[in-house]
């Protein structure tokens, strides 16, 4: 369903991706993981167009083009179909949590108020934020803003949801109610692209597993495989590390 | 004080005011007014870094803000005659002091902008908006309370400032503190009461700032009974 390929992307000269093929097919929940600075963030932001990627080609279902020079009616059509929740959340702050919700139903794709309200309560329940819809999110902890930012990514009902590592700006015992949410949205077989560095969730939630390491895909492959069995040397070691808990 | 004195001041304390109200006042809210609107407009080109317009933009700040304000009065009410173009005193004064303020206002909107992290509008371009519905909708509405503080300062100075009006002919209120000083040979005291009466507008604004910056902090519903974040409250 998405598909990029070949991706490159530099940061004032320093390469940041060297040639990335990833993709995702509908249904799927893929966890891409690796050490800091590996790429993982930048392919997200690459794949959505907050950055320009130097090389590479996007394919969405019908649609294929060269990504360094995608027109920007056609980003924004591309990101009408994604979903994108944000490591800092990123809420708008002069909105309550509803609003919030709102906004990409109404300004954004012109649906009816009474429509979109609709959606944006159904969505708000299912985060378990129905009860603090009219909070803005200074008043809300970390874990209640990502939720709200879930549920504001999910309301349009988007192909796919990309998630840049959604609990790491989170105090530890709030990752639990924003993983929940995740998995509960997995197994309604949302699509979903997880950068994370939760190890637990990528072998529980996640069908499929991308390991990177500057800048390129180490290893790739089912997730209950690619726990069990790392092929490379290198992935053997960041999981031994990782995963000694 | 003799009683002479006294008698002068307690008279010309209206001839002073009413200019003051029915002038100084008009004058500083219109060339405010004009110098909100240029200053977002410039702005919003820079920002929006529309190649051409923003160095038209940077070229209008320059001139304005590196020429003194009595000279681009005398440039709009004495100059522009010269090449055609003749204006009253008062709207050549709202237009120097807009156009002048408009250069600073301009500054003070831009950082405000800039204020605003990237992450409000990388998320609003990720539910679907566009530039300019990010900036009507999320980064502006954000942007105005950061800018809120340093606008009413430029008002409060443009409130003193328009007593340059009287170097073009504006009867307003310093111009009449001019001439009864004149008449009555008390500048001492006829200067302080003008000095006394701008000080009395001067303390109506910041009142107004004040109460104004009380509305503009989001509305916080149900803060008391959610105050368990343990965050404080938004100042902003």
């Amino acid at each position: 369903m998405l598909e990029v390929k070949n991706i490159h992307k530099s940061f004032a000269g320093v390469p940041v991706l060297k040639g990335i093929d990833f993709k995702v097919e509908k249904g799927e929940v893929v966890a891409i993981i690796g050490p800091s600075g590996s790429g993982k963030t930048t392919l997200l932001r690459c794949i959505s167009f907050l950055e320009k990627a130097d090389d590479g080609r996007i394919i969405f279902d019908e649609y294929e083009h060269e990504m360094k020079n995608v027109s920007r009616h056609d980003i924004k059509k591309l990101r009408m179909q994604m979903g994108f929740v944000f490591q800092s959340f990123n809420l708008f702050r002069n909105m309550t949590a509803f609003q919030n919700v709102m906004e990409g139903l109404t300004t954004a794709r012109g649906m009816e108020k009474e429509k979109a309200k609709k959606i944006a309560d159904a969505v708000l329940e299912k985060v378990g934020m129905s009860e603090r819809a009219d909070y803005y999110p200074d008043e809300l902890s970390g874990g209640q803003q990502q939720r709200v930012a879930i549920a504001r990514a999910i309301a349009p009902g988007p192909q796919v949801i990309l998630f840049d590592e959604p609990t790491s700006a989170l105090d530890p015992e709030l990752t639990g109610e924003v993983l929940d949410v995740m998995k509960k949205l997995a197994s309604e077989g949302t699509t979903m692209v997880v950068v994370t560095h939760e190890m637990s969730f990528a072998r529980e939630v996640a069908s499929r597993v991308v390991f990177m390491e500057g800048g390129v895909v180490v290893e790739e492959g089912k997730s209950k495989e690619f726990f069990a069995n790392p092929k490379e040397e290198r992935t053997k070691q960041f999981l031994k590390r990782t995963m000694r808990n | 004080m003799s009683n002479r004195l006294v008698e002068i001041l307690v008279s010309s304390f209206m001839k002073i005011l009413i200019p003051g109200i029915k002038v100084t006042i008009p004058l500083t809210l219109l060339s405010f007014a004009l110098s909100l609107v240029i200053g977002l407009f410039l702005a919003l080109v820079q920002v929006a870094k529309i190649k051409g317009i923003r160095e038209l933009a940077r070229f209008y700040i320059w001139i304005f803000r590196g020429t003194p304000l009595i000279v681009q009065l005398f440039i709009m009410f004495f100059g522009l005659p010269s090449i055609g173009i003749t204006l009253d005193a008062f709207p050549a004064a709202v237009l120097a002091f807009g156009m002048n303020l408009g250069a600073y206002n301009a500054e003070v909107f831009r950082s405000a902008i800039l204020a605003i992290p990237t992450g409000q509008m990388e998320a609003a371009y990720m539910i679907g908006l566009d530039y300019p519905q990010t900036m009507c909708r999320v980064i502006l509405p954000q942007s105005f309370p950061v800018a809120f503080p340093n606008l009413f300062n430029n008002l409060i100075s443009l409130l003193k400032d328009t007593s340059l009006a009287s170097s073009i002919t504006v009867i307003e209120l310093f111009t009449s503190a001019q001439q009864i000083a004149a008449r009555t040979y008390e500048p001492f005291a006829l200067y302080l009461e003008a000095a006394l009466i701008y000080l009395i507008f001067s303390t109506f604004l910041t009142w107004l700032q004040r109460w104004l910056e009380e509305k503009l902090v989001w509305r916080s519903k149900g803060f008391e009974e959610q105050n368990n974040t343990g965050r404080a409250k938004p100042i902003v």
